[in-house]
């Protein structure tokens, strides 16, 4: 079933901070995409899903304009899955150059709060939520 | 590992993918339908707490089925119709779970008792050379802390309730064979062919041991167990009379009715749009 209809209303509203201030220009596409998903948000807490440590990695194709993003979850049951999924191919199709977005998910090492950046520790404090 | 790793089931040498695959169609099994009896219990267990508990356990063990079965896959199962398609014979769960648990006493054998004998199976896979579930188990195990906690926890509270350990007794009696039962006979051909080629750390008899050392002290209090020079035993033989190698229980039949139903989700899916 192609949930995408659904999504696309469901996921505007949300204030996430803006991503942080990079000094130099993006190298390659692999970071480009990795800075893009700055801007795709946890569903759960208004932070990035980079900022939340579920981004493990990500490379970059030019010439097949493609990118693969090695993610994982807080949780094997996170009811979430399919939307960050969602999100994060949204976002990266929305690179010029990108015409394909793969998806590894990956369990090991085991997600825990020590994968949550500086930033994101102190974004969740400023809505209250301790880490 | 110190020997090489398998990549994906293609890879595994021949008769091994099959006794792995049966394997993991019993763990995902007992995973789903282990998450229904505890999402029964998500407003009738006897504190607050107790049901939140039961509603994080339920979404764990179905986070787990899914892995399992998207997982197999690679054995050239459609998860799909595994999911959603089979009848009740075809389930390879135990047959603990085939029907609503009426006590918490009883709900406190599947926690304790069989959710820890499907985690002592996860923790053979743990350094599995069979790569696809090795990447995956350290995961299932880290959540699965919690419902070990959790049953360990109530079981100790109603040992030292009034009538709390006359009521365990009975319930623990009543399961244990089962759980005895699903680590398979010492010389199961199975688990002794996935043990030979290292995608099982120890076979029937270890996990079997494994599991007593885990469930043991408390299990001691209801007289099923017994510890002498620090390894712990059953006080009872399993029974294998009933035995279905096949499908890793102890017992013919399978999933009730509304067991099913809930369990493939039949309900949901009347609900799904195009």
């Amino acid at each position: 079933m192609d949930f995408g209809a659904v999504l696309r209303e469901t996921q505007g509203g949300r204030d996430l901070p803006p991503p942080p201030a990079f000094a130099e220009p993006a190298a390659d596409l692999a970071e480009r995409a990795r800075r893009a998903l700055y801007e795709v948000a946890d569903p759960e807490f208004p932070i990035s899903i980079v900022d939340l440590g579920l981004v493990r990695g990500v490379e970059g194709d030019e010439e097949a304009g493609a990118v693969t993003v090695h993610l994982t979850f807080t949780a094997t049951a996170c009811p979430c899955m399919d939307f960050i999924q969602w999100d994060v191919r949204e976002r990266l199709l929305q690179l010029d150059e990108v015409g394909k977005v793969e998806i590894v998910t990956e369990w090991d090492p085991p997600w825990t709060t020590a994968a949550i950046s500086a930033r994101g520790r102190k974004l969740l404090r400023s809505v209250g939520v301790v880490t | 590992m110190t020997e090489s790793g398998f990549r994906s089931a293609e890879d595994l040498p021949e008769g091994v993918s099959g006794h792995l695959g049966n394997l993991i169609l019993a763990l995902a099994d007992n995973k789903r339908l282990l998450g229904i009896r505890y999402s029964d219990w998500l407003l009738g267990a006897p504190s607050v707490e107790a049901g939140i508990a039961c509603s994080a356990m339920a979404q764990d063990e179905w986070g787990h089925a899914r892995i399992l079965y998207a997982l197999l896959r690679d054995f050239g199962h459609d998860p799909a119709a595994l999911e959603h398609e089979r009848a009740s014979g075809e389930y390879h769960s135990s047959e603990l779970l085939d029907r609503d648990v009426a006590s918490w006493e009883e709900f406190l054998a599947l926690n304790f008792l069989w959710d820890t004998a499907l985690s002592v199976q996860f923790e053979m896979l743990a350094e599995s050379r069979y790569e696809p579930i090795h990447y995956k188990v350290r995961k299932l195990l880290e959540e699965e802390r919690f419902h070990f906690d959790h049953g360990q926890g109530w079981t100790s509270r109603l040992l030292s309730a009034e009538g709390g350990r006359a009521a365990l007794t009975g319930a623990f009696g009543a399961a244990w064979n089962a759980c005895l039962c699903w680590f398979g006979p010492e010389d199961d051909p199975l688990i002794a062919t996935l043990a030979a080629h290292g995608i099982v750390r120890r076979g029937a008899a270890g996990a079997r041991a494994r599991w007593l050392e885990r469930v043991g002290p408390l299990a001691a209090e209801t007289g099923l167990a017994r510890e002498a020079d620090a390894i712990w035993a059953s006080t009872r033989e399993p029974v294998w009379e009933c035995y279905l190698a096949g499908r890793r229980r102890a017992a013919e039949g399978g999933p009730d009715e509304d067991s099913l139903a809930r369990v493939r989700g039949d309900r949901n899916r009347e609900l799904l749009m195009d």
